[in-house]
């Protein structure tokens, strides 16, 4: 046991110090953009939290006094709960129809190129022109839709609606790219397994069950925690669409931080929602994990 | 080919040699559309005038990504050497230090001198004494009107215009008039967000002797509610669509659906170009916002030139002068950019027979200018301010009916106390 395990001890430290000089090297650019860009401002927002800041002047330090505003402010929860509404709305279906999709445009025969590429072709789309598009499409009064239909339905401009359409606008236009992900998942199901599968008489139902569902479980567990994120941090669709309203019916907590730091310059508070919600995001992504690991390990 | 490539080298060549010669000032704005391509007309005039200073100008998007920007900007030292800016933000800007005071003999200098001006807008270009701003246009919001659907409706005077309105119940019984042909009565932006109920509701309260804030308190008192509710009671009696975004407004009236628009003046141009091109097919006519109450007043607001206070960055006198050169320039033929509609602020051009002799301008110009009321000043007022901002969550979901308009106005009240009674952060 000792005497195989020595030789690998002896080798591993000095093959390390070969590979990592370049590896490190290799690395500097991409590290010097991260601490930069990333590490460096997201401190700075922690910091910024602690004080009362305006837009473009640093303010005295106060310490937990911007945090427990929060927790008694009813505008933030609110906002959470808007969030949480968009995530439930959202996170689900768009992995259960992206999942769906790629399926169905495997199985498919000619048409099946086609029928990706028309999937994926919104994703391809900059977020203001998807909703463009929409606005257009769903204008109560000149929109397409409701000269269809006659109705008078304001779709963005209901407290009911606007959310639900939010979200719909989001699955048809992020849809694609979990397609894609699935389209990638199930290339790695080897085709063996199928036509063992076959050969014990597993039909329709049965092998999406017993083998394609199993099978596709890693790629479902990595698009389910991509999209709660994703769906998280929602702003452009919400701010493009609803600008928050009607009366702060889908303002989400991104766009409440956007209107506490640009409309009413308090650049302090608008950090301590950002720092809240990040904590926010790391609870839920790591209960997550833990649940859809659970037993796998 | 070989003609293009020598083409381009010798314009390329012509260009490097001219920025080389002159001083570049770089303008910021946030003008869209015709005002947009008026002012690029004027920075054009103007490079072309002399050789000494280049305006390079740079447009970004209306409101609060425009006022973000310049303000970060600047308090880096990064800000442009002269911007645009809403006069109805210039005390909240001025005493946040964004702007640079602009000294008397600067003005002067560039030929530039206060009595030129309206006297209202040139007082509003000042904060605590000192002259922080240039005023460009007054832009009131104003009534248009359809002459077609109003003849038929029985409206239209023997001249050709429209009968005069000169109370809330001759515009409520023109209203319904109107709506008996058929016709839809109004239109205005009243979608989530939008802003123009806010400056109804401004103009309304002004004209009956009210006030919306003093001393940072809340001052209009029960007009408020009730102000809220004539104009929530145009849409309740179907003389206006609910949930109209601000271009549906403009195309129901443009495309001939409605009798009146309630806009501001920057919509004149759209009617004059489409009569031009034969896509207007109706008559149309503009007044000032007409007296419902006892007095005529209206919502206006104005673009004014700026120098934004470049932190760390001591104005560079050269530039200073240039660029009160271009505002000089853009003052004098004032007239390129009253063809957006607005109201020229330079005494000269506004009184002069050529702004005279303008239609549909000159119709409403001299009458709206006289009775223009702006946001109440202070830091969190003026274009997309957070005061505005607040106003457009509320009112236009009481005017769609998705709240009760006591209900509205109390939100409105709850976060406006919170903006009135908090410090201006820089």
């Amino acid at each position: 046991m000792t005497a195989l395990q020595r030789p690998a001890q002896r080798h591993g430290p000095r093959r390390a110090s070969t590979v990592w000089g370049p590896v490190f090297f290799l690395l500097l650019p991409f590290l010097a953009v991260y601490l930069l860009f990333f590490v460096w401002p997201a401190l700075q927002t922690l910091w910024l939290s602690f004080t009362t800041s305006g837009l473009t002047e640093t303010g005295p330090w106060t310490g937990l006094s911007n945090f427990r505003t929060l927790i008694g402010d009813a505008s933030f929860w609110s906002a959470l709960g808007h969030t949480v509404f968009f995530a439930v709305l959202t996170v689900i279906p768009l992995t259960a129809i992206g999942m769906l999709m790629a399926i169905l445009t495997r199985s498919g025969g000619r048409l099946r190129r086609v029928a990706q590429a028309v999937f994926f072709i919104p994703y391809v789309l900059p977020v203001s022109v998807a909703t463009l598009i929409w606005q257009w499409v769903l204008n109560p009064n000149l929109g397409v839709v409701n000269a269809a239909t006659g109705s008078q339905i304001a779709w963005f401009s209901d407290p009911t609606l606007a959310m639900p359409a939010v979200a719909a606008v989001t699955v048809w236009w992020t849809i694609g790219f979990n397609m894609l992900l699935f389209l990638a998942g199930l290339q790695n199901i080897p085709q063996e397994t199928y036509e063992a599968a076959a050969l014990d008489g597993a039909q329709g139902g049965q092998v999406f069950r017993y083998i394609t569902w199993p099978a596709l479980w890693p790629t479902t567990a990595l698009v389910l925690t991509l999209q709660l994120v994703g769906s998280f941090k929602i702003f452009s669709q919400v701010y493009l669409l609803t600008g928050g309203g009607p009366f702060d019916s889908t303002r989400v907590v991104l766009e409440y931080m956007y209107d506490t730091a640009f409309t009413n310059t308090d650049a302090g508070y608008a950090s301590a929602i950002a720092v809240a919600f990040f904590v926010v995001i790391l609870l839920l992504t790591l209960l997550q994990n833990t649940l859809l690991n659970r037993g796998r390990a | 080919m070989k003609r293009l490539l020598i083409t381009l080298a010798l314009a390329s060549t012509t260009l490097a040699s001219q920025a080389s010669a002159a001083t570049t000032i770089t303008f910021w704005d946030l003008l869209g559309g015709g005002d947009g391509a008026r002012m690029q007309q004027l920075v054009d005039g103007f490079n072309k005038s002399q050789g000494t200073y280049q305006i390079k100008r740079t447009t970004l998007a209306w409101g609060i990504p425009y006022y973000t920007k310049v303000r970060t900007s600047s308090a880096v030292g990064q800000g442009p050497d002269l911007a645009i800016l809403h006069l109805s933000r210039l005390s909240g800007w001025a005493e946040a230090k964004i702007l640079r005071p602009i000294a008397p003999a600067e003005l002067s200098s560039a030929g530039l001198k206060g009595s030129e001006f309206f006297p209202k807008l040139w007082q509003a270009s000042s904060y605590s004494g000192q002259n922080y701003a240039v005023p460009l246009d007054t832009h009131p919001m104003v009534l248009y009107y359809n002459k077609d659907i109003l003849k038929k409706a029985g409206l239209l005077g023997a001249d050709g215009t429209m009968t005069p309105i000169t109370s809330m119940a001759d515009f409520n019984a023109a209203l319904a008039a109107i709506k008996k042909t058929g016709a839809q009565a109004l239109s205005f932006e009243n979608g989530p967000t939008s802003y123009m109920p806010w400056r109804i509701w401004l103009a309304l309260i002004a004209q009956q002797g009210g006030s919306i804030e003093q001393g940072n308190k809340l001052t209009y008192g029960a007009l408020g509610t009730s102000t809220l509710n004539t104009i929530t009671d145009w849409v309740k009696n179907g003389y206006a669509g609910k949930n109209v975004d601000y271009p549906t407004s403009v195309a129901q009236f443009v495309n001939g659906k409605a009798a009146f628009m309630i806009n501001g003046v920057w919509e004149a141009p759209t009617l004059v170009d489409g009569t031009k091109a034969g896509k207007i097919k109706f008559g149309y006519g503009v007044v000032p916002f007409p007296k419902l109450y006892s007095n005529q007043s209206t919502w206006a607001d104005s673009h004014a030139f700026v120098l934004p206070n470049n932190v760390g960055k001591a104005a560079d006198p050269d530039k200073v002068k240039g660029a009160l050169q271009f505002v000089a320039y853009a003052e004098k033929n004032a007239l390129v950019w009253a063809g957006g509609g607005h109201v020229p602020a330079n005494l000269t051009v506004a009184n002069g027979a050529a702004f005279k002799a303008m239609k549909p301008n000159s119709d409403y110009a001299a009458v709206a200018a006289q009775n223009v009321t702006y946001d109440p000043q202070g830091w969190y007022s003026g274009a997309a301010g957070p005061l505005e901002a607040a106003s457009a969550k509320y009112f236009p979901a009481a005017i769609n009916g998705q709240l009760p308009v006591d209900r509205a106005i109390s939100l409105f009240e709850t976060d406006a106390k919170k903006l009135l009674t908090s410090a201006p952060k820089p």
